[in-house]
């Protein structure tokens, strides 16, 4: 079972993850109030998402669509009849004091999913509601619920517990990540809470046949949290049971500040959820035809899309796999290569574009980049208009401004001079001043060819047509 | 029933109750399950559970909605909110 | 003067729908017996007016120029809807029910909010914020419940139709004590939207009249498809007013064998065994039955209603509406201290075996168990139905009996709905009508039927009140 390369000073960390997800539908699970993040509270509230006295929930058809979509891209077991319950409990922001979940026979099970070359098992993923939201920093007396947020379909997707590092569970998570975003299952957008993870993580030798004791970490926010806090909770563990101690089974709060976690104020009585079915709801056969319906509507899968780039465009295997690895970059690439050249522009979607994005830790739909601006920059480069040189220059402006390609080399004078007499004036003046390292050029120092070829370049800013300066150097020197 | 499972169920349906009322709602609920008890003596295991009564199926909605904002109405229904929240005492996390 | 007459003197205009409000409301304003919770004049007269003004567009209606008295469980827009609690005493519902508003639609004018026991929970109306309702008949008496204020209003002539809701005999047990006819509906016939939940997976609402044809022409008005009700069925409207007249022949009637055994009064038993000979006389044929499971009936009933109770009660927690303990400074005192002081006893009784039985340990033993009697009730009647077309069997053990009842026996109350609750646990639908009188008071029996067989209990009803009069009697 153990892994050894994963051991942490001869200890086997077993982690399974809990990743919730706000489903992308324009309604709640439940009630015909919009499913939108960011707007003004409470003003995305239905009757029955303050749970009124007689209200009652219908099911949202395009929630269950979504959740059909993640088990067909995890080759999971859809459910033949999926029943929701009622999880009971008390919290200011959940108003019925129930959360309407799927305990025995949640939309979806048996999933997998592949983290570099390595099966991990999904054991479900379920349906459920999200709650609201308490805010506490407002008064400093009293805090205040937000029902937005109260209803919006969630799936939650509750892996097995075969991670066996805090990398590989931020490489699962992220593959998820790849999975609902690509299929517009979610936005996945962690910073917003669309995406929200708990952790279970555990302790073992690897000689032992059962798992140690775990301990639940509640709601990650981050690929980098989830890193810090698993880790940190390894560390934890080990220190506890070095010192012959015990783990707690417990649920644990990751505090970013501070890069630890901490038990969460242990309630005088345990909680009991008291799930049964919910009366209100009937079960949900989902058929065959149904699920062919959904799976016909599907967007490619990365991996089918990379299979695709690979022959459609000639993309090697890596360029593909890197331009698909993001849903925006591959929709990007597409709609850029309908008028340019394609190796070019992977070469630079690849590279330079990507290099902005991650130095400024953002995606691509928050950049100023569009497709069809990049486009002319690759354009430009392959008609000769501009160089590689200065075409980094023009990407760095419109990254800042968004203005046009054509406006920014326009504007800066950034053409390439590929005029013969303008070169050749160009050039004349430069070996007049440089008599001497011509004399010696001429006696057989060949290295000094690239010398005038960058004094050309420095006295036209880099704007000179290199292959035009090359020959006409040639013929001029010989 | 004993004094401790009486405190814990009466925090599960977060119901107040002085300790010397216990012994009466002690007996009162006894008093209940001696009469739903007997049930216990029928042998059902080859009988599915009923949930609901007709066993329906199938019911669900389009994923169109509205964009009714209730915001005044529903703040107003509550005994302590300000313009824009429900409020309640200070939650400690 | 009943529904029908009622209804045929506003279609002659011999009376106007406002004449008719202003009748019953000065009977609700010189009530005496608690029977209402609210009423709203104002709004009921401006509504008789805009019926009036329109007489042509109503008066086909079922219900037309009809006032009428709602439950107070059904949520009505803009106006107060207290369950009969503490912790709604003040609430304002944003919506109106289906039920209230498909009545509004049939041309019926909302009068008064009726008094119920508290939430639903009880056969008495004593559980009621607002005071227990005094029995028409004998005021000394209880009317019944929950729909104890319902049932009253109706049997003492103040409207001539009302609604109520039958979880486990709210309608048919209030309707035997105050002598009236209560139609308990196949579940998912009438919406429960807007209808406060007590236990969701039995309420039903359904309709009070002095006869059935005035039950017949409510459930017309009340019965509905509702998209936003996930257990309300689409099915073919059936117009059962006009099926009332309907042949269906001869009948077989299931009667209860060894019916001495189950402790009912002798007076019930004697009432019971006349309308067979009625029945007979009707030329139906009656097959004796063994319904020996139904006291276990009870059991299941008293462990899935709590269950379902104890987590639908729980919303009534001060923060979004109702009743909220004050100055509370922290969220568990604030839950714990408004739901102490908002629910009375008999709630928080049953939210709290509900709670019990639905936690760690103890889930399989009660709650499992309880669907699974719950089924082993639903075949036997699915076996009955393949032999006959209905049941027969008294409503209640006994008549209408003293507010306050002493009894021995702990549990006496709820073994008040032995009868009435195995239709509720099978969904099926059951109605209640007076079939004898002793010492002044009403006695009743129950037909029930087939699911959605609605048309054949209120014609077979409707035949026996054709050569009866104990529906005629009045307090």
């Amino acid at each position: 079972m153990a892994q050894n390369d994963t051991l942490i000073k001869g200890w086997q960390p077993v982690i399974g993850l809990e990743v919730h997800v706000q489903l992308m539908t324009n309604t709640k699970l439940f009630s015909p109030a919009k499913n939108q993040f960011g707007e003004d509270a409470n003003t995305l509230v239905d009757l029955i998402d303050l749970g009124l006295p007689g209200v009652l929930p219908v099911l949202n058809e395009g929630a269950m669509k979504q959740g059909i979509k993640f088990g067909l891209a995890t080759n999971a077991k859809i459910a033949e009849t999926m029943i929701f319950d009622r999880k009971n409990y008390f919290y200011p922001d959940l108003p019925k004091g129930y959360q309407i979940t799927q305990l025995h026979y949640p939309i979806v099970r048996d999933g997998v999913v592949e983290v570099n070359g390595k099966k991990i098992r999904i054991h479900q993923a379920h349906l459920e509601e999200d709650a609201g939201k308490s805010i506490h920093d407002k008064y400093d007396d009293k805090s205040v619920i937000d029902l937005n947020r109260s209803g919006v379909p969630l799936l939650e997707i509750v892996s097995e517990p075969d991670i066996r590092s805090a990398s590989e569970a931020v490489e699962y998570l992220k593959k998820i990540h790849q999975i609902i975003t690509y299929l517009d299952i979610s936005d996945g957008n962690m910073s917003q809470g669309s995406m929200r993870c708990d952790a279970n993580v555990s302790i073992m030798k690897p000689e032992d046949k059962e798992f140690g004791t775990r301990a639940e970490i509640k709601n990650i926010n981050s690929f980098k949290f989830v890193e810090k806090a698993i880790n940190f909770e390894i560390r934890r563990q080990i220190k506890i049971l070095e010192a012959n101690g015990a783990v707690e089974q417990e649920t644990r709060l990751y505090d970013s500040i501070k890069d630890e976690t901490r038990s969460m104020r242990t309630k005088e009585f345990a909680n009991d959820y008291r799930y049964f079915p919910c009366p209100d709801l009937v079960p949900t056969n989902i058929s065959e035809e149904f699920i062919e319906s959904v799976r016909k509507d599907m967007d490619e899968l990365p991996e089918e899309k990379q299979e695709r780039f690979m022959s459609t465009y000639n993309l090697n295997e890596y360029d593909a796999g890197v331009i698909c690895a993001d849903k925006q970059i591959a929709n990007f690439f597409e709609e850029v290569v309908k008028d340019a050249d394609i190796q070019l522009a992977a070469k630079w979607i690849i590279g330079d574009l990507n290099a902005l994005l991650n130095k400024h830790d953002i995606c691509l739909d928050e950049s100023k980049i569009d497709a069809a601006n990049f486009s002319e920059l690759i354009q430009k480069i392959t008609d000769n208009t501009i160089s590689g040189k200065i075409a980094k220059e023009v990407l760095e402006e419109i990254w800042i401004t968004g203005t046009k390609v054509t406006e920014v080399i326009d504007s800066k004078g950034m053409q390439q001079i590929s005029d013969e007499g303008e070169l050749e004036n160009i050039i004349e003046t430069i070996l007049n001043e440089n008599n001497n390292q011509v004399i010696a050029y001429k006696s057989g120092k060949d290295k000094l060819f690239g010398f005038f070829v960058g004094q050309v370049m420095k006295a036209t800013q880099g704007k000179a047509n290199p292959g035009l300066v090359n020959e006409l150097l040639k013929k001029r020197l010989s | 029933m004993d004094k401790i499972e009486l405190k814990n169920l009466l925090f599960l349906a977060r119901i107040n109750a002085k300790e010397e009322e216990y012994p009466e709602i002690i007996e009162k609920l006894e008093n209940t399950f001696e009469l739903i008890d007997e049930m216990q003596e029928l042998d059902l295991s080859d009988l599915k559970p009923l949930n609901n009564p007709l066993e329906l199926s199938n019911v669900s909605r389009e994923d169109k909605g509205n964009n009714r904002n209730n915001k005044k109405k529903f703040l107003d229904n509550s005994s302590e909110s300000d313009e824009d929240y429900f409020n309640v005492p200070k939650i400690i996390e | 003067m009943n529904f029908k007459e009622q209804r045929e003197n506003y279609r002659l205009k011999k009376i106007s729908a406002k004449e008719a409000v202003q009748e019953s409301l000065v009977k609700i304003k010189n009530d005496k017996l608690n029977i209402f919770i609210n009423h709203f004049e104002k709004q009921a007269l401006a509504n008789a007016e805009h019926i009036d003004n329109n007489f042509n567009d109503f008066k086909d209606k079922p219900l037309s120029g009809i006032p009428i008295a709602h439950k107070d469980i059904f949520c009505t827009e803009g106006l107060p809807t207290t369950c009969g609690s503490k912790m709604l005493e003040n609430f304002i519902a944003p919506y109106d029910s289906t039920v209230v508003k498909n009545c509004l639609d049939a041309g019926s004018i909302m009068v008064a909010k009726t008094n119920m026991d508290e939430f639903a929970m009880g056969s008495s109306n004593e559980t009621s914020y607002f005071g227990a309702v005094a029995n028409p008949w004998n005021h000394d008496l209880v009317p019944g419940g929950s729909s104890g204020g319902a049932a009253a209003c109706v049997s003492a002539n103040i409207t001539t139709i009302s609604t109520g809701t039958d979880t486990g005999g709210s309608i048919r047990q209030p309707a035997a004590l105050c002598g009236i006819t209560g139609l308990k509906p196949t579940y998912g016939l009438v919406s429960r939207w807007g209808m406060i939940a007590f236990c969701s997976s039995m309420d039903q609402a359904g309709p009070f009249a002095k006869d059935a044809f005035g039950c017949a022409a409510l459930l017309d008005a009340m019965a509905s498809f509702d998209e936003k009700d996930s257990t309300s069925t689409k099915r073919e409207d059936i117009n059962f007013e006009k099926s009332l007249s309907k042949d269906f022949g001869t009948l077989k009637i299931g009667v209860i064998k060894n019916i001495q055994k189950l402790g009912i009064s002798e007076d019930v038993i004697n009432a019971y065994e006349n309308s067979k000979t009625v029945l007979s006389g009707l030329g139906h044929k009656l097959v004796e039955v063994d319904f020996s499971e139904l006291s276990s009936g009870i059991c299941s009933y008293y462990v899935i209603a709590p269950a379902e109770c104890s987590s639908n009660l729980s919303r009534f927690d001060g923060v979004k509406y109702g009743y909220r303990s004050k100055g509370e400074k922290d969220i568990a005192n604030l839950y714990m201290n408004t739901r102490s002081d908002g629910f009375g006893a008999e709630v928080k009784k049953r939210i709290l075996i509900g709670t019990h039985v639905l936690s760690a340990g103890f889930y399989d033993a009660y709650y499992l168990q309880a669907q699974k009697v719950r089924r082993m009730i639903k075949v036997k009647f699915e076996n009955f139905f393949k032999d006959v077309d209905l049941i027969f069997m008294p409503t209640t053990l006994d008549q209408a009996f003293e507010k306050n009842r002493k009894s021995d026996d702990p549990n006496r109350m709820y073994k008040e709905d032995l009868l009435t609750i195995p239709a509720n646990l099978a969904g099926l639908p059951a109605i209640s009508f007076p079939n004898g009188f002793k010492n002044n008071l009403p006695i009743a029996g129950q037909l029930i039927g087939k699911y959605f067989g609605e048309d054949l209990l209120l014609n077979t009803t409707n035949k026996i009140q054709g050569v009866t009069d104990w529906h005629k009697m009045t307090p």
